[in-house]
Formats: C-alpha cells, structure tokens, sequence
C-alpha cells in the first residue's frame, strides 16, 4: 500500500521482502527482470564430469545459484524374471533442508517424488538395458543414479535433468565377469567401459509469472509468484521428448514460441556439456 | 531397520543388490603413503563460506529461502556442504538456553563401498549427535533463549569414516561464522589412525581400513578446550596420550587455515 502511495520510501532491500509481487511487477511491466536478464535469457550454466570419485559416474551442474551434484552408483543384481537380459536405472532426487529452507528434513516431499518420477520417466529410453547385462538370466548392472540438490534458486528441473545427462555420460561400468560356479561376479576396474547413451535430453523451463509474463529459467523469487510453468525436453536431434505444463493458463502460440527457444537453449546446453 | 521393506516414496531398483568383488587393492602403506604425505600431515583444505547463504547487500539473490549461513569444505577427496539456519522460533518455549541442532547425511554415492540406503541409518543419527555434542560446547547458547540454530550437513564424498566427521565439523564451524552466531571460539576437528603402534593423521579410507585404532578430536584452540573426543579400537593408555598431544596440535594447524579462510571470505 505505502509503495503504491508514494507517501513512504524503502530501502529497495525492505520493499523487496515486504511487496515481493509488486517488486517483481516493476521490473517485469518494463520488459526486464530484477536480475538484469532478458524474458527469453537464461542463466549461465556449467556443467562438470566425473567431480566423485567414490561414484562409478558423476556430474556437478550450476544453473545460475542452483546446484545440483549427480552420483551414479553400479551394483550388481539378479534381472527380473521376465526380462532376464536387462538391467536396471533408478533415478531420485534429494531436495534437503540444506538447499533451501522451503524443504523439510525427512520423506522426500511431494515436489521430490514427483520430479524423481518424472526424471525416471524421462530417462528410461536413454539407457539401452540390454547393455547393462553381465549374463543373461542371472545378473545384470543396476544402476542407482542420485541427484542431491546443494542450493536451489528456481529451475531445479533443468539442473536435475542436465546434471543427469552429464553423470550417465560420464559412467564407466567395470569389466565384470559371473563365475558360474560359486555365482560370484568379479570386476575389473583397469578396464572400464563407458555407458553409451541412445538419446541426450536438454531441458528448457519457462514460468508464467503473475499469470502475464512468460519468462524463462525462473529463479527461486520469480517461481514464488509463478502461477504456471512449462518444460520442453528436446532429444540431440531438436525433436520433442516431452511437455510438460503445469498451471495457468498459455496460449498456444506461446507455447510453440517456447519450443522454439528450447531449440536455442539446447545449443548453449550442448556447448555446456561438451 | 528392514532394508528390504519398499519405500514407496521413491524409484525402486531390485531389492537386493551387491557390490561385485573388485580386484585387490595393494596395502595403502606399501611405499609411504600413497599420496606421499608425511605421517603427521594434513590433507590439503579448500574452503569457502557463504555458498548457500546469500549477502545482505546482494539483491540479484533471492535471499527468502536462503539459509543465515553456509560453508563448503574440501580436505583431499572429502567434500562437505552444510547450511545453518538460525536463530530461529525454537520448537520448545520458555528455555532459557537456545538449542542447537544438527543433521548429518551421507549423498548415496558418497562411500566408496556400497550405495547407502536412502533411508537414514542409525551411523548416520549417530555422527549427528557426535557432531551436535562437539559443536554446542562453542556457542553461547544462553546468548539465545527460546530459539533454535539448526545445521544441515550433507556429505558429498568421503574418504576415511574419522576424518570424514572431523571434516564435517569444520565445516559446521565456519558456516556457523558465516552465520553471525555468537560463539566463544570456532572448533577445529582432526583425526587420526593408529597403524602399526603408529599414529598417522587424516586417514584415508584405505588406510583407515587397516588402522588399528581411530581418534577423532574437536578442539577450540584459543579456549583451550577440548570439546569432543572419541577413540575407537586398541591402544594403551600411553599411546592415546601421545595421540591427543598430536591431535590437539595438528587442530590448532587447522584452525589457522580455517581463520585464514574466514578473513578471505570477510576481505573479500
């Protein structure tokens, strides 16, 4: 109210915290955002291979603030019986109170399963199973991918998504051989061979923002007030791998127009990952 | 706890799954220490304060969700992340002295033997309340009464259980600086291993499997107080002596290196 007035000044800092929406409205109705960037801009993203050496593949990927770190762990198991020559990739994701005081200690919240769910989702056309296999009907690499979440500032899906991308790049599954006799199987780590994916993703989210403004890469303050969001996942070839919208209402063309930067966002993404 | 009950809140893999027999590693000792430290070195410390947390004066930052303080901590292949928040509404009222809590994971990739459960084992509650009881003695928690300061800690990558909790102690330390929490003196954490009637300072994982004896210390060198101290496994009495005398000391070198990053952080 006082803002809007005029009557009371602010330090910018206190109009911040006590008028968040109105903050972010200045900004946006000038067809810019509080931290400088353009609608369509996205933050500065790096991605790094192999950072744990206690993980058969790894990757530290930074969004702008947000930062994920992914460790993919190699254990061997028994194939499910109707598949008995493929292995196995689970992927969850860790959102602890560490990251961001909006998370509780404890269960994964509903945010976790869901994005855990949907990365799996995401993933399970991108490993070839079968390669997985040590010997068939009797064990087979399980892969256990986890992405822990060190701070979040918005777009944690993207994060989440490349910084997998990068870890399942960068495994290096041990030679492994099954002694059929004692049903021991033993690994070889001098000779490793790394995991060939069949298809690379790349992520781009957009946020509806006061349900008026499409902006894309939200950070944690403009996800606050978003009353929508849209991500689109492309494959290495620019085709679509998936859409998911969540929210508010957009329009189609603003839909397509969100492909289309995806397709930019996939380059940058791509020169990122090396 | 039952590892084979299905947690319904995450992906599942198969239920049960082993580690395959990886060829022999070679006695970490064989020649001089592998990464040919002297007995009584430290590894090497990276720090850095305030990656989680966000300046006051710094308004690209979303701060609403931000914790007060936060640290990462290197030492070696050990990486440690933690953020305190606090104080804050404390969750019992009319306590004249504040609380101090604490949270310690493992990542699930962060051993390098098998992938830990992502539910929290009993070690893990265990190392919190170590840390917790090592830390407390340091702040002036009369100075807050009614509220709480609770750190997060999430180990990234170990490498040496001991040295592992004293990283993690470090780390507590100088994002508790970070913080502005009023304390009397930082903490400053060691551990060693005993091989062969030997003490040898900040084991790695392979050496700290064929030590005969662990020590962790927590230590406030300007106080001159030892604030935690645990001793694992077979020694004499003499040799524990000698082992405090050693910790305490090379503490008080950590502690320098932690001071020293703590300035860089505030020049900076």
């Amino acid at each position: 109210m006082a803002s809007t007035t005029g009557q009371l000044t602010f330090a910018i800092e206190t109009f911040k915290r006590i008028h968040p929406v109105e903050f972010q409205r200045r900004f946006l109705s000038q067809q810019t955002r509080h931290d400088g960037r353009a609608f369509d801009e996205f933050r500065n993203t790096q991605v790094v291979k192999g950072t744990i050496s206690t993980a058969h593949g790894s990757s530290t990927v930074r969004i702008g603030n947000t930062t994920m770190v992914c460790g993919i762990k190699a254990e061997v198991s028994e194939p499910d019986v109707s598949r008995p020559n493929e292995g196995f990739l689970t992927t969850n994701i860790d959102l602890s109170p560490m990251c961001s005081a909006s998370y509780r200690p404890g269960a994964p919240s509903e945010e976790a399963q869901v994005c855990s769910e949907h990365l799996f989702r995401l993933f399970s056309g991108c490993v070839d199973l079968a390669a997985l296999c040590i010997e068939k009907g009797q064990a087979v690499w399980a892969l256990a991918a986890d992405v822990v979440c060190l701070k979040s500032d918005g777009n944690i899906m993207d994060a989440a998504i490349i910084a997998l991308l990068a870890a399942l790049e960068d495994v290096q599954l041990p030679q492994a051989s099954l002694d059929s006799v004692t049903g021991v199987v033993s690994a070889d780590k001098t000779m490793a061979k790394r995991l060939q994916l069949q298809r690379r993703l790349f992520p781009a989210s957009f946020s509806l923002v006061d349900d008026a403004y499409l902006v894309a890469d939200a950070d944690d303050a403009e996800e606050r007030l978003a009353t929508g969001s849209l991500l689109v996942v492309l494959d290495g070839n620019g085709k679509l791998a998936n859409v998911w919208k969540r929210g508010s209402f957009i329009g189609r063309d603003a839909i397509a127009r969100c492909v289309e930067e995806a397709q930019a966002r996939r380059n940058a993404v791509a020169k990122a990952l090396k | 706890m039952a590892t084979n009950a299905m947690d319904r809140r995450r992906i599942n893999g198969p239920q049960r799954t082993v580690e395959p027999i990886y060829s022999k590693d070679t006695d970490p000792f064989a020649s001089g220490r592998k990464d040919s430290r002297s007995l009584d070195q430290v590894r090497p410390i990276y720090m850095k304060t305030g990656p989680l947390s966000t300046q006051a004066n710094d308004l690209s930052a979303s701060s609403a969700a931000a914790a007060s303080g936060s640290a990462f901590y290197e030492q070696g292949n050990i990486r440690v992340s933690c953020a305190v928040y606090g104080p804050r509404q404390g969750r019992k009222s009319n306590t004249r002295m504040g609380s101090f809590d604490c949270d310690f994971r493992y990542a699930p990739f962060s051993c390098s033997w098998k992938k830990r459960s992502h539910v929290r084992g009993a070690d893990e509650k265990e190392i919190s309340l170590m840390l917790e009881h090592a830390i407390a003695p340091a702040i002036r928690l009369d100075a807050y009464p009614k509220a709480c300061i609770d750190a997060f800690v999430t180990v990234i990558e170990s490498d040496g259980k001991s040295a592992t909790i004293a990283a993690a102690i470090n780390c507590i330390s100088a994002a508790l600086v970070d913080a502005g929490i009023e304390m009397y003196d930082s903490v400053a954490a060691c551990s060693m291993g005993l091989w062969e009637s030997q003490w040898v300072a900040d084991c790695s994982q392979a050496e700290e499997n064929v030590s005969s004896s662990t020590m962790i210390i927590a230590y406030m060198p300007s106080a001159d107080e030892v604030t935690y101290m645990l001793q694992h496994g077979k020694t004499s009495p003499d040799q524990t002596d000698q082992a405090v005398q050693t910790c305490i000391n090379m503490c008080t070198r950590v502690y320098a290196v932690l001071c020293r990053g703590l300035q860089a952080s505030i020049s900076e």
